[in-house]
């Protein structure tokens, strides 16, 4: 750390509080925001947080300057939350933003106008961020980590006060998304529904006008929501618009939309060529879709195990296990045409004994009655038109259309 | 030993709170050209057409092998 004369530190300090006034009483929100942003490491704040290192008497500062003092409960805290993030103090960082921006949160409330939007925007952003450090900090020294939750909470205000009627309500899909980075690190995910009940049902607001970034953010998050709920139709939708409006030069972004649309697309059966699967890495689809293609049971199941422990963190597993039914109707369907190609009178009917006789090439030992169970299935979930000849073991396929194709409509539950 | 457990203990601790594909955050101000090149090509890369009745692939070939022997043998 450079050494800073009592002077130049005053001087620092001085300078920060007069720009933090004047912003906001020309409410200038772009100049405010930049001193929130207490994790961005700018030159401006670390140097401001040496000089709060030397200049211990910046509250007295505050205190006898009239028009400091009536912002004195938003500056301290902020003061010393920079001055502690500097210093490595992320807990308190945290508690001392987190004061600072209750009281600034009350003051927005009073605006009429929405001048300070941006300023709030770095505030939502700052909160979590220094929470989940904060939160680091005390799990590495054993104790409780509860920071993100009090930012959550703190967030939830956030909502309220922009949710409503009137210029404000801009910014509550930003808060949105902010609100959903924190329950799902939390693990609590239910606690989205409200938020989302609230911007999907207001007529006062047309999702459309919301910023594109925020507009992308959510439908990347309510799309994996669905995913969980296994909707994938609307997954299908919300993924989708999520990859449409990215910003094409955000390829982290593109390529965690696609990890999620990926699965929901090979559910409706429709399947990504190989040159998207390298393009974003995403090679541990590639034997799923090979697998698809071929029938090829034995491959679907070594590559779920391959990558199963990725597939479960992400919580797709469930999803691509499912892909089985579809793997047996194509390798039924492979079957039925060599069948056609041999003898086209007799290719409707095919023996039990052949599948089991294809699995078992494939190393899967089933008899008869657990292929019959698996083909009643399928033909219960319209994967395959057909009925059994029970006594022979053949199952006969319908002569039209007997291997259904999904064309976008999910496997019937 | 016991300092190997408290170890882990933490690790899984901190890693309860994780989100492996948490989405980059866009910056404030960010905007851009939705109609660039390069966009098309993500969004056409998907084939729905691609359940054919075509059995020529190296493995649809040997499971017909496998199967035209099988039943000459039964």
């Amino acid at each position: 750390m450079a050494y800073v004369s009592m002077g130049e530190a005053h001087r620092r300090v001085t300078e920060f509080l007069s720009r933090f006034s004047d912003s906001v009483f020309s409410q200038n929100g772009s100049s405010l925001k930049q001193l929130f942003s207490v994790s961005s490491n700018s030159s401006s704040l670390l140097s401001l947080a040496d000089a709060l290192n030397v200049f211990q008497d910046s509250n007295r500062l505050i205190k006898q300057s009239d028009t400091y003092s009536q912002l004195g409960e938003i500056l301290v805290p902020l003061l010393r939350s920079l001055q502690s993030y500097r210093n490595g103090n992320l807990v308190d960082a945290y508690t001392s933003f987190e004061k600072s921006a209750n009281v600034f949160l009350q003051e927005f409330r009073n605006w009429e106008s929405a001048w300070a939007m941006e300023a709030m925007y770095v505030m939502a952003y700052e909160i979590r961020v220094l929470a989940e450090r904060a939160d680091r900090e005390l799990a590495s020294v054993g104790k409780n980590p509860e920071k993100l939750k009090g930012a959550g909470s703190f967030l939830m205000k956030v909502f309220g006060a922009l949710a409503g009627k009137g210029p404000k309500r801009i910014g509550a899909l930003y808060v949105t998304c902010q609100l959903f980075k924190v329950y799902f690190k939390l693990g609590t995910v239910h606690l989205c529904r409200s938020v989302i009940r609230s911007i999907e049902t207001a007529r006062i607001f047309d999702f459309e006008e919301f910023p594109v970034r925020d507009k992308v953010t959510y439908m990347y998050y309510t799309g994996r929501l669905e995913v969980y709920n296994e909707n994938f139709v609307v997954a299908d939708q919300k993924l989708t618009y999520a990859l449409i409006h990215c910003n094409p030069r955000s390829e982290a972004n593109i390529r965690m939309i696609l990890k999620y649309l990926i699965p929901v697309k090979l559910s409706i059966g429709i399947l990504p060529t190989s040159w998207l699967l390298k393009k974003y890495s995403l090679l541990e689809y590639e034997n799923v879709v090979q697998a698809l293609k071929r029938g090829d049971l034995r491959l679907l199941r070594h590559a779920l195990q391959e990558h199963e422990d990725r597939f479960l963190r992400s919580g797709v597993y469930l999803v691509l296990e499912k892909l089985e039914l579809q793997v047996y109707q194509r390798l039924i369907k492979k079957i039925y045409i060599f069948q056609k190609q041999k003898d086209p009178s007799k290719a409707h009917q095919v023996k039990l004994e052949v599948i089991v006789k294809a699995l078992k090439w494939l190393g899967m030992d089933m008899d008869v009655d657990e292929v019959e169970c698996i083909v009643a299935i399928l033909i219960h979930k319209n994967l395959v038109k057909g009925y059994f000849a029970h006594r022979s073991k053949v199952a006969v396929l319908s002569k039209q259309d007997p291997f259904p194709k999904l064309n976008g409509k999910p496997v019937n539950s | 030993m016991a300092s190997e457990s408290k170890v882990t203990a933490e690790d899984t601790k901190i890693d309860l709170f994780e989100d492996d594909d948490e989405f980059e955050e866009f910056e404030i101000d960010e905007e851009w050209d939705n109609k660039q090149e390069g966009k098309e090509e993500v969004t056409q890369q998907w084939e729905d057409d691609w359940d054919d009745d075509d059995v020529n692939d190296d493995f649809s070939v040997q499971l017909k092998k496998e199967l035209d022997s099988n039943s000459e043998k039964s």
